[in-house]
């Protein structure tokens, strides 16, 4: 499986974070990934269930925060890690499906506790061969 | 002096006002020495307390304390002041992890006759107190019981059999925040909550037996019950995945109040409602549940290691002495009766990274410490101190009865880890006196020493600038990391 790519970028506190997708289902699928990964080592997570869910938003930056959070949401509340992402744009939205597998304490060393996905500073520029989002993570 | 374009001036060797300028609507006020100022004003601390200066209805100042670093909307160690009527309440003024606090305990032990068993005891400490990401708590609250936690706070910890009575007396409002309604906390905030209590998380939370080396004030030490070469245990947490999601809801709906009145400021991570607006004060009463389960937690924390303690030394509770000197959140909003131009009035005091540091003859404070003033405590970066201070009359005058809260971090967390590459950090501990446990070694390698401010020049800083006052110094020998 190829592995997205993703960077830090400084920040005193919190994580700063740029990721790059081709196009925009590949920015968001990236960007759920490189969450995912900052919490536990993806390598552990087997995909061996799936989970789906629907986002709107009035532009790609509003879109990319409420899918974060989603996706924050599904290890905080509901204990579930992510080994892959695909994202689909579905008018007037984006469909995102992740596969991955409940936390297990024992299996998964999780690293992070992430509190929150912040949405100032999030930023998504067209970038030579597709995209570029900025985000910052609290931690 | 300019540096950037912002203007400070310099009022004292402790102190900085930035001038209004544009829309702030108070001047900016940072306490820090002039060594620290040059390392303060290489991030966005500075243009934030600016930034915090044209709050509606902010009073005096917005403040800045010398461990002052880039935050979310306003900067960590940021302190601001609101009138009641025209004034706002900002989540981001409060944290993500609200009631985040220290809380310490003192005991009869002296730490070198804990030295041989210290090894058996941290690692006790560490399997006890559940720790790290995604950890969960000797409880699993029943919904009612969670709501009952929301609004009583401690006081429901210790009625469930956690802890003993006084141990309320000695906490920051006695352990419970008035005005908590669960009803303003969602849903998936209560859901993270649920099996969350009891545990210490991960990032900069710790739990840590300390050493004291060192005592500054007699008298004070005396009335926190503090003696040279005692051990003392230190807690840091806050109010979990609950409090996060708390703040985290009521951003979005602070965003919606501010387009609605038209609220203009120079960054939306300032996301705000007036005080006595239907969303400010439901916010509020979210805030002081979360607050509530903060003090519950901490003293669920307290009583597991308490207990622990008393398995591993096989000894008894009286031999033990180990009690509450006091617990202290640093990330909150609360409403309090402050002196603005001559009139005591009450006031909303946001303190986001700060700490509370009422005088002595203050009378929120327990009447055990009135003489001396209330205890806060400092804690520094792990391999090196952590300072007990007592709450000074300068607090009232300058910082709306506040002062610091830590170290303050100075280097980002990936170059914290670039720097440990190829070194062990609990060697490098070890050779420092400090054992360490921790839940994950890439967040101890964010947590080296080296990326925090000196804590010794930010605690000088508050006590030459006369808010709070130095009591003890504290040295980790034993540290449990989340």
């Amino acid at each position: 499986m190829k592995e997205r790519q993703y960077r830090l970028l400084p920040h005193t506190a919190d994580i700063r974070l740029e990721v790059r997708g081709k196009d925009l289902p590949e920015l968001f699928a990236a960007s759920v990934e490189a969450l995912f990964s900052l919490i536990v080592d993806r390598r552990r997570v087997r995909p061996v269930s799936s989970k789906s869910w629907n986002v709107s938003g009035k532009d790609p930056e509003e879109q990319l925060f409420s899918l974060l959070r989603g996706a924050l949401l599904l290890f905080s509340s509901d204990r579930f890690l992510v080994r892959t992402a695909h994202a689909t744009m579905k008018v007037p939205g984006v469909e995102m499906k992740v596969a991955g597998e409940p936390f297990d304490p024992l299996r998964h060393a999780a690293d992070r506790e992430i509190k929150a996905v912040t949405a100032h500073g999030m930023t998504i520029e067209r970038v030579p061969g597709g995209y570029a989002a900025r985000f910052i993570v609290d931690v | 002096m300019k540096f950037q374009d912002i203007s400070l001036k310099k009022l004292s060797e402790t102190m900085w006002e930035i001038p209004r300028e544009g829309g702030m609507r108070v001047p900016g006020l940072i306490f820090a020495s002039e060594a620290m100022m040059g390392e303060i004003v290489r991030d966005e601390a500075v243009r934030q307390v600016m930034n915090v200066a044209h709050l509606p209805g902010i009073l005096r100042y917005s403040i800045g304390m010398p461990d002052i670093h880039w935050g979310y909307g306003f900067p960590i160690g940021g302190v601001a002041a609101m009138d009641l009527d025209e004034g706002v309440v900002s989540p981001g003024g409060v944290g993500y992890d609200i009631n985040c606090g220290v809380r310490l305990l003192r005991s009869d032990l002296t730490a070198s006759s804990l030295k041989p068993r210290l090894p058996e005891l941290l690692a006790a400490l560490h399997r006890e107190v559940p720790s790290g990401v995604g950890s969960t708590g000797p409880l699993r609250l029943s919904p009612q019981d969670e709501e009952k936690v929301l609004v009583d706070g401690s006081r429901w910890a210790v009625s469930a059999g956690f802890g003993a009575a006084e141990d309320t007396a000695f906490t920051e409002s006695g352990g419970k925040y008035p005005g908590a309604d669960p009803d303003a906390v969602s849903d998936v905030a209560k859901k993270r909550g649920r099996d969350q209590l009891g545990t210490l998380g991960s990032g900069n939370h710790f739990l840590e037996i300390d050493e004291v080396t060192e005592i500054h004030d007699e008298a004070a030490a005396s009335a926190y019950g503090l003696f040279p070469g005692q051990a003392v245990v230190q807690i840091h947490s806050g109010s979990r995945g609950l409090g996060y999601q708390v703040c985290d809801d009521y951003l979005g709906d602070m965003a919606d109040y501010m387009r609605r009145n038209r609220i203009e400021l120079p960054d939306r991570q300032l996301a705000c409602a007036h005080i006595r607006s239907p969303e400010g004060e439901r916010y509020l009463s979210a805030l002081a549940a979360a607050a509530n389960f903060a003090f519950a937690n901490r003293q669920l924390l307290a009583h597991r290691a308490r207990e622990t303690f008393l398995k591993v030394l096989k000894t008894g509770p009286r031999d033990l002495g180990m009690r509450l000197v006091y617990d202290c959140g640093h990330n909150n909003a609360k409403f309090e009766q402050h002196e603005v131009e001559g009139r005591k009035r009450k006031v909303l005091v946001h303190r986001k990274g700060a700490t509370r540091a009422f005088p002595p003859g203050d009378p929120e404070i327990p009447a055990a410490y009135r003489g001396v003033g209330q205890p806060v405590f400092i804690p520094g970066e792990m391999g090196n101190a952590s300072y007990v201070l007592a709450g000074q009359p300068g607090a009232m005058l300058l910082s709306f009865g506040s002062t610091c809260h830590g170290a303050g971090r100075r280097m980002s967390r990936t170059a914290a880890k670039a720097s440990v590459r190829g070194r062990s950090i609990a060697q490098d501990m070890e050779k420092r006196g400090v054992l360490v446990a921790c839940a994950s070694w890439k967040t101890l390698a964010e947590e080296i020493p080296e990326a925090y401010k000196d804590v010794s020049a930010v605690v000088n800083v508050v006590h030459d600038a006369g808010i709070a006052r130095k009591v003890a110094r504290l040295k980790p020998i034993a540290v449990v990391k989340g």
